[in-house]
């Protein structure tokens, strides 16, 4: 029962999210079984909450092989630099004609940037020989903020209104998806899965140290480089198609391994279901709390997720220790 | 048999290892003692396949370990560390699994009873038998320990070389980096007392 409630809270969640905003959707459930029939339902929230479901999965991977790459609790993909990355890859396609935004070029070009992003973190933090978790989160924390900077400036010179604004690519927004986004997004999000998924076992043992994962038969760079190829991939697809939203990918990870322990072939799937869940539930929040204006689904996640960790924190903590 | 020929290795500038060679026999208990800083754990290090030497090489039997895949020398030695730290909440039966069948050598080291608990709950000395534990139940030919008895009670030193002695017997080659002063090493097939 425990194992399958967030899939039952999801599924909730996600109909409760069709069902209702700015319009009222007369015979909700008649409208749902007969595709087409409703414009506002099938050409708006359909896309719209099953977006928000693929990229809250993908953000709840890539939180967890960030964490479990870096065998630190407070790595994510805004802390190594990975979320910036993407949304400068994006914005500045988009900028400069390349790309058209939305469609499956631009989340190539911020997948392109979050994997520069995150590489150069990895190579900076590597400067001075072993990899620590602590210079990692520390020039993670300086990529970001230089990456950020470069997204303001690109937005700010940017003449063509599809590069969106800085509220879009800071705090994020599911309110343009369109179909196109989804396969994009979709197929992003599969490959990070499918990596995390077949890399979970050697993270268990990355989490034990370097030294023993190798001990243990693992080619710790190869794991490390694989899961930062597949954090790239499945946040740089998410960021580009939807902007920055925040927290995901630190809570998601943290309220499935308080749940459910910490073996990550098992976290990869509850990851992804609760980050898909917090990512539902905040779009569904931030577009009709203050009707008829909507808030970015960042403020929201945090709103959200933030008081959910805290309590989990404050009741069980024994889950990960940090030294 | 591990044969360590002409070993030099250098470490932040300072010379740790000098010019050093040893033979250490198969299905034998080696124990290498020295003060600390002494370049014991260094040596191990290398044995295992985690540094490379500046100069000379190193062999068990026929790999030679820093050019052996980590797949392929995984199957060849086993490590445990000392301080060995734990940040994820596995049990410890999880954690000796990722070595390999943990039923006999929980039971060897009277860990059966803490199967179920959380490694990040474990005492130091603890969480060094779980280490010592996921390291044997890799069965590998050869056995690498740095310091297993340094956080250890009597009982729980003696159960350890109960069972170091054990695997010796059915071929295994253990090699332990100990302090002198932390036991007798009447235990010992050898020593080797290099490191001063």
């Amino acid at each position: 029962m425990k194992k399958s409630l967030p899939f039952i809270f999801l599924s909730c969640a996600f109909f409760i999210s069709l069902s209702i905003g700015a319009t009222q959707i007369a015979d909700f459930w008649t409208a749902l079984i007969n595709p087409g029939s409703n414009e506002i339902l099938w050409q708006i929230r359909v896309p719209r909450v099953t977006a928000a479901v693929i990229v809250g999965a993908a953000l709840g991977v890539a939180g967890l092989l960030a964490q479990g790459a870096c065998n630190n609790a407070v790595a994510e993909p805004a802390i190594l630099g990975t979320s910036a990355g993407a949304a400068f890859g994006a914005v500045l396609a988009i900028s400069v004609g390349l790309v058209e935004v939305g469609t499956v070029g631009a989340i190539f070009c911020g997948t392109l940037g979050a994997l520069l992003a995150t590489s150069l973190t990895f190579k900076l933090a590597a400067l001075r020989g072993a990899l620590s978790s602590f210079t990692l989160i520390i020039v993670g924390i300086a990529v970001s903020a230089i990456f950020t900077s470069f997204v303001g400036i690109a937005s700010a010179m940017a003449s063509r209104a599809e590069a969106r604004s800085i509220s879009f690519w800071s705090f994020g927004s599911l309110a343009l998806i369109t179909s196109e986004n989804l396969i994009g997004v979709s197929i992003t999000t599969t490959i990070g899965v499918a990596i995390a998924w077949r890399i979970a076992p050697f993270l268990d043992r990355l989490s034990l140290g370097d030294a023993t994962a190798f001990h243990l038969g693992t080619d710790v760079s190869r794991i490390r480089l694989l899961a930062l190829i597949g954090l790239s991939i499945a946040a740089g697809g998410a960021v580009s198609t939807v902007g920055s939203i925040a927290f995901i990918g630190l809570a998601a990870p943290h309220i499935a391994r308080f749940i459910y322990g910490p073996s990550h072939r098992q976290l990869v799937v509850h990851s992804a279901v609760i980050g898909a869940l917090i990512v539902v539930v905040a779009d569904t929040v931030s577009r009709t709390i203050a009707q008829p204006n909507e808030l970015p689904i960042g403020l929201a996640t945090a709103l959200l997720g933030a008081p959910v960790l805290i309590a989990l924190v404050a009741v069980k903590n024994n889950v990960w220790r940090t030294q | 048999m591990i044969t360590i020929d002409e070993i030099t290795i250098i470490r932040d500038g300072r010379e740790i290892i000098y010019d050093y060679s040893e033979q250490i026999p198969a299905g034998s208990i080696t124990v290498i003692v020295g003060p600390n800083g002494s370049g014991k754990s260094t040596l191990l290090a290398a044995i295992a396949g985690d540094i490379a030497p500046d100069k000379g090489t190193i062999t068990i039997d026929d790999h030679h370990p820093i050019l052996t895949s980590a797949s392929t020398l995984a199957g060849i030695r086993a490590m445990a560390v000392q301080n060995q730290s734990f940040v994820l909440g596995f049990t410890v039966r999880e954690v000796v699994e990722m070595g390999g069948n943990s039923a006999e050598v929980l039971e060897a080291l009277e860990l059966s009873e803490l199967a179920d608990r959380l490694v990040t709950t474990l005492s130091g000395g603890e969480a060094q038998r779980v280490a010592i534990a996921q390291a044997i139940a890799q069965g590998t030919p050869v056995l690498l320990l740095d310091e297993p008895l340094a956080s250890q009670d009597i009982y729980s030193r003696r159960k350890i070389i109960e069972l170091l002695q054990q695997r010796a017997e059915s071929g295994t080659t253990v090699v332990v980096v100990a302090h002198s002063s932390e036991t007798e090493l009447t235990w010992a097939d050898k020593v080797v007392n290099q490191f001063h």
